[in-house]
């Protein structure tokens, strides 16, 4: 039987059923049809992070595949380099989309590997019901599709914050001072607070998050110069050399992974992590401790300022030296990113259709912007600052460095790269090739 | 030998040999314990397997092999694995056999000079040629395919494998393919009708080295392939920063998975080892 | 054998590595002294999203008439080389990390640790296992080369998970009083990678070494206990001169291996106090998506191992030289 047949075949039989259960036929018209039987061909391949809520859509895009079409979604850490490199290729990108975080998003669409699609959006965008807020417009043009978000909240045992009587702790002092109770009164919390502070991302996330708390600047307005090697950036570090004491001495070597593993073992009485982890803390085949961990807003770091913290959102995005199948491939983003799909997998992350029904820890993005928190930081040349920071901030941690040294070495490695990526770190005024 | 001389020679020959086993056993626990321990926890949910403090017993489940095998087709990873790995070995051993023979038997200098480069290219850390690999394959449209990770395994492998078996050919004397060619036989006639058959042991622990580096190679593999055309080990690379507990433990069913074979292997082929070891490189 | 056969003979092995080593050596040689930087122009651009509308000041790519970004290519010298080696003049009085020299530091530390430790403990195991009954050899063997034949990633993972917090050796340690946290500090986590390097060769030396003992000439072992020679004086005067061209052997394969340390310092601590040379090189290309300062670090790699080979190869030069 030809593939034509058995599509006309099956969508009389969808329509029959339809009609069977009720349904009218304005329904079935409205609701898209599942992306199996849209009759699409080729071959879509996809690329992620390796995050449950992507495994779950790259689950329901995979079951995209059909007679003529096939799906493909590689998750994987690396996916963020991969991404840059297949992106960046002079040949046709090997994938069609890729997942990426709002950082990832702005360093791709500074260097123009990005494919606008305004159009795909404008022709199917209203059958799938797409959101406008999930809508990521630069200058008007559809560059991503937001459809998880993101930031970091704090984390800790309600059961023995009550017993010792401790309040949610607003700002990091507090967060110490519960801290020190708590080691003083339990034999298990040697180490109270856990926290990533793994060389690299997680170190230099920490840090961007303190350094913002404290209202500090990155760079000099309007420009790429950077300025984060000041007083602010001292007492940053400063700050988070404070935890040390409180958390195990493995700390500069763990990571997201580490630090759930602490709390949802009872290692850990408290700690600033991704709300989107959280649900992982109430299931008994991950954790110890399911249901005994509450959160609240990630702490400030002055008196009454915002929370040290940052919303992110994560999206997909289209590469600009993508191949023919543009269409195909919106058609099989539209239906992992639709309204069915966040229903299906609601607790695996924070998403941002309206649909989302927040679980115990969804709230957790709404409450860190109601209190203040910012975005992370868009401009393209941030990743770049971000990244040497990670590179050298344990040094200051341990001790090795002075905090100021260390700063002053990002600082400078920051401009050496950025002027390799062909910003312009140290003249304001200076644009292109003038 | 006087008597007591004799006495305190036996004693000490038997204490050398307590002590032998002393050391023997000691590095069987060594070397056996962490595989053991992998396997152990691969067996465990995640709440048990890292659980703090430890735990010594726990509930079994197989379900992380069976999400890895199947939900994550690992058997695909596998599938690439065994196809790369057949190739890199055939394809090495057939180019490797002919250039260790002609080394063996020819006397130039150009031969020498082939070695020692041959030597300098095996110090290459791989790591230094990925730059230019990427950027030879996406010029000429090879990038993320097999043929161009088994062309890449097997010149890297070349060095070691030539000079190896050239060590081996220089073992059997000239006169075999000398009275093979008196009877009428070309070069290639003689190299394999004379020579091939007699270099089985020392085949199979080259080839067995070959196997070694293709089975495990992990930079090469996860810089030039992606998903579906994915060696075992670049597809578990991700456990190393599991995003997911569930996908950290079927890294760890996957890590296991890998090891399987190779414990299967070595132990058909310990004695082709040792034998092909003996009559070759340890000669020259 | 004639000229032109052994051209025949020896070509396609000898066109494979031409192709796939010295050409692709080259290419990294070219690649490290250009830089191709895309040209960027500043704009303003309102940007909105989930999280509200903002205005960001962006320098972003231009495109030519066909919609591809621009970027321009050209030879920098050894810009390059002076970023990786921290001698980058262009800002006075700025710190400045000479990555390079980190990373060859550490691994000139494994590589001159790990090498005599294997060479030992290889022929004590391989005197210790040619003690054991035959019956029980096969076995014996089978199992103690288990580290060498593990995958490198596998093995370095298995280590990593018996060593983390609150794994099998901690815990142990623990029990008798020895708190050590593996991967917090620079003289443990070397100290684990050293371990792991230890571990993974031994098994090679040992069967090289075992394979030797097979061969030791019996006629001058009864010649020596005929004299009255201790075992120990058989084994200094006998056996390990046999075996001496077998440790020269070893620990040249073994300097190669060592230098080109990657596993273990990927899986282990992620590059956290411990950069290998080729651990620099992977990171650049990979993660700084920069592959012409990765070919400058490639490049570094190389001399270094150069310098490290040549007291060795001379060794090697000199023997082969004889059998021509």
């Amino acid at each position: 039987m030809n593939p034509a047949r058995r599509h006309l075949l099956r969508a009389t039989a969808a329509g029959a059923v339809a009609a069977a259960s009720g349904q009218s036929m304005a329904d079935t018209v409205s609701t898209p049809p599942a992306c199996h039987r849209l009759g699409l061909q080729g071959e879509v391949n996809l690329l992620g992070n390796s995050f449950p809520a992507i495994q779950h859509i790259a689950r329901i895009a995979e079951s995209c595949s059909s007679a003529g079409l096939r799906v493909r979604f590689k998750l994987t850490p690396q996916a963020r380099s991969e991404t840059e490199l297949a992106f960046g290729s002079s040949r046709v990108s090997p994938f069609d989309a890729a997942v990426v975080s709002m950082g990832v998003f702005s360093t791709l669409h500074a260097r123009g590997r990005l494919y606008p699609m305004t159009d795909l959006v404008r022709k199917h965008g209203e059958r799938y019901r797409l959101e406008e807020r999930m809508l990521v417009r630069v200058d008007g043009e559809v560059m991503a599709l937001a459809f998880m978000q993101n930031t970091q909240n704090l984390y800790l045992r309600q059961d023995l914050f009550e017993r010792h009587r401790l309040g949610v702790p607003r700002t990091y002092a507090q967060m110490l001072q519960a801290a020190a109770v708590i080691r003083r009164a339990e034999h298990d919390f040697a180490f109270p607070i856990a926290q990533g502070f793994a060389k690299g991302f997680d170190l230099a996330t920490e840090f961007t998050n303190v350094f913002a708390g404290l209202g500090g600047r990155f760079f000099e307005p309007g420009t790429a110069k950077p300025v984060f090697a000041n007083d602010l950036g001292e007492q940053a570090i400063e700050t988070l050399r404070s935890l040390l004491p409180f958390m195990t001495p493995n700390a500069l070597a763990s990571n997201a992974d580490d630090v759930m593993n602490q709390l949802q073992q009872g290692r850990a009485a408290m700690g600033v992590l991704w709300a989107s982890r959280a649900a992982r803390m109430d299931d008994p085949v991950a954790s110890r401790v399911a249901g005994k961990v509450a959160f609240a807003a990630a702490p400030a770091v002055r008196d009454g300022g915002p929370p040290a913290a940052h919303l992110w959102w994560d999206g997909v995005v289209m590469p600009r030296n993508g191949g023919p199948r543009r269409e195909a491939t919106f058609l099989v983003m539209m239906d992992m990113l639709s309204e069915a799909a966040v229903r299906s997998g609601n607790d695996l992350t924070i998403w941002v259709r309206s649909t989302f029904k927040p679980g115990r820890f969804g709230a957790g993005v709404e409450l860190a912007r109601l209190a203040g928190a910012r975005p992370w930081p868009g401009e393209p040349f941030f990743a770049l600052a971000h990244q040497e920071l990670g590179k050298v901030l344990p040094d200051a941690l341990v001790g090795d460095q002075s905090a100021r040294s260390v700063l002053r070495t990002a600082a400078a490695a920051y401009v050496r790269a950025a002027r390799d990526k062909g910003f312009t770190p140290d003249n304001a005024r200076a644009g292109g090739a003038a | 030998m006087q008597p007591s001389t004799a006495a305190s020679s036996r004693r000490s020959a038997s204490a050398a040999v307590w002590i032998a086993y002393a050391v023997v056993a000691a590095w069987l626990a060594l070397s056996s314990i962490p595989v053991l321990w992998t396997t152990l926890i691969s067996l465990r949910s995640y709440v048990d397997a890292f659980s703090a403090p430890l735990k010594w017993i726990a509930p079994v489940t197989w379900e992380h092999y069976a999400r890895l095998w199947v939900d994550q087709r690992f058997y695909v990873n596998f599938g690439n694995t065994a196809v790369v790995t057949v190739s890199v070995v055939t394809i090495s051993l057939t180019v490797g056999c002919l250039a260790g023979y002609a080394l063996a038997r020819f006397r130039g200098s150009i031969g020498f000079w082939l070695l020692i480069v041959a030597l300098v290219f095996r110090a290459l850390p791989h790591s230094t040629l990925l730059p230019s690999f990427l950027a030879m394959f996406d010029a000429v449209g090879l990038r993320d395919t097999m043929l161009s990770l088994v062309l890449v395994l097997v010149a890297i492998n070349q060095p070691f494998t030539i000079w190896m078996l050239r060590a081996f050919f220089a073992g059997i004397p000239q006169d075999l393919d000398d009275a093979a060619m008196v009877d009428g036989c070309t070069r290639l006639q003689a190299f394999r009708r004379v020579i091939v058959p007699v270099m089985w042991p020392g085949i199979i622990t080259t080839g067995l080295f070959s196997f070694l580096l293709a089975y495990n190679d992990f930079l090469i593999s996860s810089a030039l392939t992606n998903a579906d055309r994915m060696t075992m080990p670049a597809a578990i690379a991700g456990s190393i920063h599991a995003e997911s507990e569930a996908l950290l433990m079927q890294g760890i069913a996957g890590a296991v998975s890998i090891t399987v074979p190779l414990i299967i292997l070595v132990a058909i082929f310990q004695r082709q080892i040792v034998s092909g070891l003996t009559q070759g490189a340890v000669k020259g | 054998m004639r000229t032109s056969e052994f051209a025949r003979f020896a070509a396609p092995s000898a066109v494979l590595m031409l192709m796939l080593l010295a050409l692709p050596l080259a290419i990294t040689l070219w690649l490290s002294v250009r830089q191709c930087t895309p040209l960027l122009e500043m704009a303003t651009v309102v940007q909105t999203g989930p999280f509200g509308t903002e205005t960001i000041t962006t320098q972003r790519a231009r495109f030519d008439q066909i919609g591809r970004p621009i970027e321009s290519c050209e030879v920098v010298g050894l810009a390059n080389y002076r970023q990786i080696l921290g001698h980058d003049s262009a800002d006075a009085g700025s710190e400045q990390r000479n990555e390079f020299w980190e990373a060859l530091k550490f691994t000139l530390l494994y590589t001159l640790s790990t090498t005599p430790a294997i060479l030992v403990g290889g022929l004590t195991l391989a005197l210790a296992v040619n003690l054991v009954t035959q019956r029980l050899k096969g076995v014996v063997i089978a199992a103690s080369l288990l580290p060498f034949i593990i995958t490198p990633v596998v093995g370095a993972l298995a280590i990593k998970w018996m060593f983390r917090d609150s794994g099998l050796v901690p815990h142990l340690l623990g029990q008798v009083g020895l708190h050590v946290f593996w991967m917090a500090e620079a003289w443990s986590a070397r100290l684990l990678i050293i371990l792991y390097g230890i571990w993974h060769v031994l098994p090679f030396a040992f069967i090289v070494f075992y394979a030797g003992l097979q061969s030791v000439p019996q006629d001058s072992l009864e010649a020596a206990t005929l004299d009255g020679a201790s075992s120990w004086q058989k084994l200094r005067f006998v056996t390990l001169p046999h075996l001496a061209p077998l440790v020269v052997f070893v620990t040249l394969i073994h300097v190669m291996d060592a230098y080109r340390v990657f596993e273990p310092v990927l899986v282990l601590t992620q590059g956290a106090f411990t950069a290998s040379v080729q651990y620099l090189t992977y990171y650049i290309l990979m993660q700084e998506n920069n592959p012409f300062k990765a070919s400058a670090a490639a490049v570094l790699t190389v001399l270094g191992i150069a310098v490290l080979l040549v007291p060795l190869l001379r060794k090697t030069w000199r023997e082969q030289r004889k059998g021509f």
